[in-house]
């Protein structure tokens, strides 16, 4: 996702806020849906589809990426199926899948720091912003180390086994967490260091503001009346 | 069935996706995330220096990556650390609060594990409810001779609270469960949480192992928060009783209000005359009401933000 979402397409170019903006009325459209689900659900299919073609984003990866949100559902579905109500486990599975690939669609077209910046703009609380960009900054860094010490343990036998070894590698696994945990911690205190070092002042610099154009007020026009325009239609039809 | 719904229930918490919760509830729920995300972001910023912010997203990675070492569970599956307990005891509430919050809409963005009209809903149920829930056993037992009891009770009600109250929520949103399902789902809640409270008891004793003074000892905290926390225990205490006995209640309920009166049920009704005006279909009453409901709190929030930014500055 992060390497899609450093494009250049018209889409990419877009003001991440009227992104947001679009994409909330999006999700609020398809959550509201009650009647005639099937079609609304084919037509705004089509039409994420055409926004990550035209933004040229690889459409079957990221048809098969918003797909992961579908095991969860599809347990859900089941039991409502069971229940005697396979209309509705239907109607779970399109409108989570939908909104999962619109997300995808949005996320896929803006670098996650200008998404952040753009919440900002809604008055979002900056401390919270500002952790969730260090999150995302360190979160494959610290998930290496752990991939390491899994590779680390299996490579000593550390398999899932009988019951009586069970107590030991539970102690393992334990002892490894402590240690990344105790690693994280002093890593973030570095972190800090070398941020005071550089001169941070509290607020983490942007290096481009955001600047709303014509090309964004169309785009947010559209990208807010489709959706609606094609719930309405989808409700009449049904 | 089992195979899929065991996957689901131990590879993670529920993270509720878009299209579960019907109108009223997610919109209800962020609506009442918003000015307690607020709160804490405050409550954690207060006292500490800029060294914080990097901090709690390192711990935020941390727990991230805790889900690649397995633990052994029973025979041959494993579970892993949920973690928003055992960031609780080392961070302090706060803290652990706002670092769940980056991780829950993280997830949301990135890993389409979680929708976005439901990260209210799932905020406040793991990051809110479930962290003050994990941490009340903690700050009322947590110096003396009961302190690995209290770290175990606290991280299995975490777990157990955020769990429930997803139940809740879906249940209220009309989702249909038989009976038995309801069961074997709380069944399944209750023993993911008993694991996540062996996981932090034992990764607890060695952190002290490797590093003591990492665990913070329970500082004394005004009531308020201690309060905000009981009501959260007592929530999914309500909602375990509820859901276990009266399943058919529940379903009665999510039908009454779930498909004829949603909209007017809880956030409509300043609106009900305004929008009979001009808006003729139910659907558009409904999303006009629910947007409605959001722009409001949502003013109301920067209005409070506004004035009491003033009365501090002045």
């Amino acid at each position: 996702v992060d390497r899609w979402s450093r494009g250049s397409s018209p889409l990419h170019r877009r003001d991440p806020r009227a992104k947001l903006a679009a994409l909330l009325v999006f999700l609020v459209a398809i959550a509201t849906a009650t009647q005639g689900i099937a079609i609304l659900a084919g037509a705004l299919f089509l039409l994420l589809a055409a926004a990550l073609l035209w933004a040229r984003v690889p459409l079957t990866g990221a048809v098969a990426r918003a797909a992961l949100v579908l095991p969860f559902t599809a347990a859900f579905a089941l039991v409502c199926w069971l229940a005697g109500d396979p209309a509705r486990g239907v109607a779970l599975l399109l409108k989570s899948y939908l909104s999962a690939l619109a997300v995808l669609t949005v996320v896929a077209t803006t670098p996650l720091p200008a998404l952040l910046q753009a919440l900002e703009f809604a008055r979002a609380p900056r401390f919270l912003l500002m952790v969730g960009q260090f999150l995302y900054r360190y979160l494959f860094v610290i998930s290496e180390e752990a991939q390491h010490m899994a590779k680390a343990a299996a490579a000593r036998g550390a398999t899932a086994g009988g019951l009586t070894e069970n107590r030991h590698r539970f102690r393992g696994a334990a002892g490894a967490l402590a240690v990344l945990f105790a690693r994280s911690y002093g890593r973030a205190g570095d972190i800090h260091r070398a941020m005071l070092a550089r001169g941070f002042s509290g607020r983490l610099p942007a290096l481009d503001t955001f600047r709303f154009r014509t090309a964004d007020a169309i785009f947010l026009t559209l990208a807010t009346l489709l959706p609606v325009l094609l719930r309405i239609a989808a409700a009449r039809i049904a | 069935v089992a195979r899929i719904l065991k996957s689901c229930y131990f590879e993670r918490q529920v993270h509720i996706p878009d299209g579960f919760l019907s109108t009223p509830v997610w919109a209800t729920l962020d609506a009442a995330a918003v000015p307690a995300v607020a709160a804490v972001a405050r409550r954690a910023q207060r006292g500490f220096d800029d060294g914080r912010v990097p901090l709690l997203g390192v711990m935020g990675a941390f727990v991230f990556a805790a889900q690649m070492i397995n633990f052994p569970v029973g025979v041959g599956t494993t579970g892993h650390l949920v973690g928003g307990a055992l960031l609780a005891f080392t961070l302090g509430p706060a803290a652990a609060s706002v670092t769940m919050c980056a991780i829950l809409a993280i997830q949301a963005l990135v890993f389409q594990d979680g929708g976005i009209l439901a990260l209210g809903a799932n905020i406040f149920n793991m990051a809110v409810c479930g962290v003050l829930a994990g941490y009340l056993p903690f700050r009322l037992w947590g110096h003396g001779r009961f302190r690995t009891a209290a770290i175990f009770g606290g991280a299995t009600l975490s777990v157990l609270a955020s769990a429930v109250l997803a139940l809740g929520e879906l249940l209220l949103s009309g989702v249909r469960m038989p009976g038995a399902a309801l069961g074997i789902s709380l069944g399944l809640f209750a023993i993911s949480a008993v694991i996540e409270g062996a996981i932090t008891v034992a990764v607890m004793n060695a952190l002290e192992a490797i590093q003591p003074g990492m665990v913070r000892a329970p500082a004394r905290r005004p009531w308020a928060s201690t309060a905000v926390a009981v009501a959260a225990v007592m929530l999914a205490a309500v909602g375990v009783l509820f859901a276990s006995t009266a399943p058919d209640g529940i379903q009665k309920l999510a039908e009454q209000t779930g498909i004829g009166t949603r909209a007017t049920a809880l956030v409509g009704t300043p609106f009900s005359g305004y929008q009979t005006a001009f808006l003729q279909s139910a659907w558009m009453r409904k999303a006009s009401a629910g947007l409605a409901g959001l722009v409001l709190v949502y003013g109301a929030c920067l209005a409070i933000g506004r004035v009491a930014r003033r009365r501090r500055s002045a």
